[in-house]
């Protein structure tokens, strides 16, 4: 059963955009090396080829026509049970989904994606690591992975606004923007929420945030369960429109951002004439534009760097604003590091990842390519725009007992107002 | 049966046949995919996609090594890199610009065009039958490869091999006579023809499918490629 | 009145005995004796070829013309040594040869047929020009009778039987495409007699007369090659003793007729030469006394001592180009077929993805497509 399902899935999956690219591979092997679980492991099996060789092998039987032949002689190969289960682990596990292995293909095939649609293969197939699937449930029954509730929820921006003394307004209607954060931000970084709020208020920007979108993240997202990602997206959209928005910001979140700007438009109907952005370029547009403004040099000491992450730098393309704004917060300090940019090396915690215990040791172990990547420069201090990827710096900075100093890039903005 | 019969059935008909086999190959794969159905992008775009596409295959010729970040993949794989690299810059070389096969071309489409030294073409093609070795060495040594390395990818190997090694041995007599190393030259040729739309030699159509993707994915997104 | 050596003969005709032993010096040559191990075992030098002739009686040759246009023949009236030649096929044997003959008609064929009977199984046929087989052989009659009625009864009771030409040996240019009369190589339809095959368009004299030669003095038909071509002059290519062969190698080649490149030597490849498929003599022995011969003089080989030749894709076409290519038509054809093959195969795969979007009873939420 589970197979049918799984083939159900590829076989929808499956249009001239995904095939045109699995026609293209060339089986040169090169991805291998860009997945920094392959570098870490030396094993083949997370080669990205390999992982993509599930819907290789559905596209092979079910749309050509010499597969179709050799299925209807019974001389196929079948997709079993076992390498099903075996690729929920290859898939979930070893793979964040970043997306690098596209960088070094010779074809550009666009890996990431495709990977994405073995997920929602496994997906259908009942196949999802269990943490990520008990996060997921979670999402839908409670309105956040992390199980805040609604009543916790309002605590915690309450406890918030009147800890930091900052304005945070709820469920205003006919404002600008819409503010949308993560659990991970509000329980864990909850300075990120400060920072939006006090910049917000500097560039006086009207803004709220809403307790029916309450959750940017989108584990469903993660597991390549369509149906299950529109409800979620469903749920900011509806709130934007009843508020009667001009634009969502996404705040440090990576996939959300890929969620809500380049995947909702294709996959679902949303309201026309609401703009979704990140936090990152709305910050960087108020110091452009004057309405906030930052003290040069604020950070200008030891050696800072800046983490590239996959939705939103390889993905999302705001390269340029996190490095203008380090330029001129830190123009001694800053560094980059190597491969940095649409290049750069993937946190590990991505693509779910972080949320499944399963995954916990290879998680740790590909984050110690970052480590070394940070000493190399001799960096002290490293700042990103995801808190995904936040979640794993701190985590693995612990792990690997390493002094380097985590940030936000959006708090280090707020601290550094004048 | 003697060689110029041979020879002469598998310039003639047996070349004409793999031709149109080819031709008839290709089409059906390439409709096969265009057919597939492809949803419009909705998501407007952050950046162009024009200039997106563009500046991929700006990146797609351009030597990959010679590009700092890439090297982290690079000293993983110099032997991939390094014979891909010189077997297309061979196979460029040999099939476009050495005379024989603008000759063929000519013939083909009324049209010819100048050819490089035939010292030139020679070497190259020598270079192209070592990369190819090298790759084949590459491929059963590498553990991702050998992974990933499934039957058609070795008859891939030997299919591209053979009119390389003919035609080189043809233009230098080596061993048999000279309409013998040309029968099997052109033998090889026609069953490389024939083999292409059913293998993944076709990757060099499929190529402009993914690199437009490529580039058209980083240009809405406004990522400098 | 007993038979007469072909020594005796040649002295009837007025040969000095000088004459004749540079004669036999010149015979062994062309012969290709010195060369082939095999002869030399048995000692043939010029000495031995003499008294071969001295001892021998003459063995008289039927040369028969079908599909021909006697260039074979004329070939032979300048070759090289005329006289000697000539002294050979006149005097000494040929007791039947349309072009040469000065007997006409009913004569004519009087003295062929009395040959036939005088020589049963020791003479040998000559022939010249390719079999007309089609339509029981009416395009090629001589004095009432097919082609191939003449041809059996002649080669019934010959020795052995000498194709000169491409014409006879395989066809040559009447088999061409698309070959109305049906006309075959001489091998193609005598199948129980020793035969040596003598291609060339036309055949290179020296190399005929050589042949005829070899089976006076030795009597038996030189070693051939798998195309019953006599190895002695057939052995190697025109492109391996061709003396624009360094040019080849070098990858200088002419781009036009008479141009610089071609009067400097270069290679003819490219203007279309089949040098290096084709075996012949061209290159080392040449044409009118070692002149010159086509490639030297700065045309391209055609090919003619090869099966097909005239088919063998165009003259002036370089070899590495195809015999045949599709026609934009045919291209269209294929290319459409598989257009249909793909949209047939792509209106499967999207009854498929369909079919995969209703079926799906357990997840009811992913049934929207």
């Amino acid at each position: 059963m589970n197979k049918q399902s799984a083939m159900n899935a590829y076989i929808k999956e499956i249009g001239g955009w995904v095939a045109g690219q699995l026609e293209a591979c060339t089986r040169c092997g090169l991805c291998a090396s860009a997945c920094h679980f392959y570098q870490v492991t030396d094993d083949p099996e997370y080669a990205p080829v390999w992982k993509v060789s599930l819907l290789g092998q559905a596209y092979q039987q079910r749309f050509t026509f010499l597969g179709r032949l050799r299925q209807a002689l019974g001389l196929g190969r079948p997709i079993t049970d076992e390498a099903l289960e075996k690729w929920s682990k290859l898939v979930f596990e070893g793979c964040t989904v970043c997306n690098k292995c596209a960088m070094v293909c010779p074809m550009g095939i666009q890996l990431g994606p495709l990977i994405h649609d073995v997920r929602a293969g496994l997906t259908a197939a009942g196949l999802v690591p269990a943490d990520l699937h008990a996060a997921t449930v979670k999402q839908d029954a409670i309105g956040s992975p992390l199980g805040v509730t609604d009543d916790a929820w309002q605590e915690r921006i309450d406890w918030i606004a009147e800890e930091w003394e900052v304005d945070i307004p709820k469920d205003k209607k006919g404002v600008d923007t819409l503010v949308v954060f993560s659990s991970i931000e509000i329980m864990k970084f909850p300075e990120n929420l400060v920072a939006v709020a006090k910049i917000m208020a500097k560039a006086s920007e009207s803004w709220t945030v809403s307790s029916k979108g309450r959750e940017v993240v989108n584990f469903a997202f993660f597991e390549g369960d369509r149906e299950l990602t529109k409800k979620f997206l469903n749920r900011v959209f509806g709130a934007a429109r009843e508020l009667g928005v001009k634009r969502i910001m996404i705040s440090e979140c990576g996939h959300a951002y890929d969620a809500f700007r380049w995947t909702a438009g294709n996959i679902m109907e949303v309201p026309k004439g609401i703009e979704v952005t990140h936090v990152v370029r709305v910050v960087y547009d108020f110091w452009k534009a004057g309405r906030i403004r930052l003290k040069k040099g604020a950070y200008d000491d030891g050696t800072i760097t800046f983490h590239d992450s996959c939705k939103i730098q390889r993905r999302g393309g705001h390269i340029k604003e996190p490095r203008e704004l380090l330029a001129w917060l830190a123009p001694r300090a800053f560094k980059e590091m190597s491969p940095a940019r649409e290049q750069s090396l993937c946190c590990g915690g991505g693509g779910g990842v972080i949320s499944i215990k399963e995954a916990d040791a290879l998680r740790l172990a590909v984050f110690g390519m970052k480590v070394e990547q940070m000493n190399k420069i001799g960096a002290q201090a490293v700042c990103m725009v995801c808190s995904n990827c936040r979640l794993q710096f701190t985590e693995g900075v612990a792990h690997y007992k390493s002094g380097i100093q985590v940030r936000g890039l959006t708090d280090m903005v707020f601290k550094a107002m004048e | 049966m003697d060689w110029t019969s041979i020879l002469h059935f598998f310039r003639g008909p047996f070349f004409t046949f793999s031709l149109l086999f080819f031709a008839a190959g290709m089409t059906y794969r390439l409709i096969r995919v265009l057919l597939l159905g492809w949803s419009r992008d909705k998501v407007p775009s952050r950046g162009s996609k024009a200039v997106g596409v563009a500046k991929s295959y700006l990146k797609g010729v351009i030597i990959l090594p010679f590009i700092p970040w890439v090297k982290r993949t690079f000293r993983g794989n110099a032997m991939t890199y390094i014979g891909g690299g010189l077997f297309h810059l061979a196979l460029l070389a040999v099939v476009v610009f050495s005379t024989p096969h603008m000759m063929v071309w000519k013939s083909l489409l009324g049209f010819g065009w100048p050819t490089l030294p035939f010292p030139v073409t020679d070497w190259l093609a020598a270079v192209g039958i070592v990369a190819l070795v090298i790759l084949l060495i590459n491929r059963m040594t590498h553990p991702v490869l050998k992974l990933i390395t499934k039957a058609p990818i070795w008859i891939n190997w030997v299919i591209v091999f053979l009119p390389f090694v003919t035609g080189y041995a043809m233009t230098h007599h080596l061993g048999l006579r000279y309409e013998s190393l040309y029968s099997l030259h052109m033998m090889a040729v026609d069953v490389l023809l024939i083999w292409i739309p059913l293998g993944r030699i076709s990757h060099f159509l499929f190529y402009f499918f993914s690199r437009t993707i490529h580039g058209a994915q980083a240009g809405k997104r406004a990522v400098n490629p | 009145m007993s038979e007469k050596t072909v020594y005796e003969s040649l002295r009837e005709s007025g040969l000095s005995r000088r004459d004749f032993m540079k004669f036999c010096g010149l015979l062994s040559g062309w012969m290709g004796l010195e060369f082939l191990p095999g002869v030399k075992a048995l000692a043939a030098t010029p000495e031995q070829v003499a008294e071969a002739l001295m001892a021998k009686p003459r063995v008289p040759l039927i040369w028969l013309e079908l599909q021909d246009c006697a260039g074979c023949t004329e070939a032979i009236s300048r070759s090289q040594s005329p006289s000697l030649v000539n002294l050979v096929l006149n005097s000494i044997s040929v007791d039947y040869q349309e072009t040469l003959m000065a007997a006409a008609g009913f004569q004519a064929e009087a003295s062929m047929r009395a040959t036939m009977e005088k020589f049963k199984g020791r003479y040998v046929l000559v022939v010249e020009g390719s079999l007309s087989t089609a339509a029981d052989g009416v395009y090629c009659a001589i004095a009432g009778r097919s082609g191939p009625d003449i041809l059996r009864e002649a080669a019934a009771s010959a020795a052995a039987v000498i194709a000169t030409g491409n014409c006879a040996a395989f066809g040559g240019l009447p088999k061409a495409a698309p070959n109305p009369t049906g006309a075959l190589g001489v091998g193609d339809f005598i199948k129980d007699k020793p035969i040596v095959n003598i291609p060339g368009c036309p055949a290179i004299p020296e190399v005929t007369t050589g042949t005829i030669a070899h089976f006076l003095v030795m009597g038996t038909l030189p070693k051939t090659d798998r195309l019953k071509r006599p190895l002695t002059f057939y052995g190697h290519t025109i492109h391996d003793h061709c003396l624009r062969r360094p040019f080849y190698d070098a990858g200088k080649f002419a781009e036009s007729f008479g141009g610089h490149g071609a009067r400097e030597g270069e290679c003819l490849y490219k203007l279309g030469c089949k040098g290096p498929t084709t075996y012949n003599a061209c290159s080392s022995l040449k044409w009118e006394k070692g002149l010159s011969f086509p490639v030297q003089s700065g045309h391209p080989c055609l090919g003619c001592s090869e099966p097909n030749f005239w088919d063998g894709g165009g003259f002036y076409q370089a070899q590495s180009a195809p015999i045949d290519r599709p026609t934009a038509a045919a291209f269209g054809l294929a290319a459409g077929v598989g257009a249909a093959l793909g949209a047939a195969m792509a209106g499967a795969n999207g009854l498929a993805k369909r079919k995969a979007g209703k079926t799906e009873p357990a997840e009811p939420k992913k049934a929207a497509e």
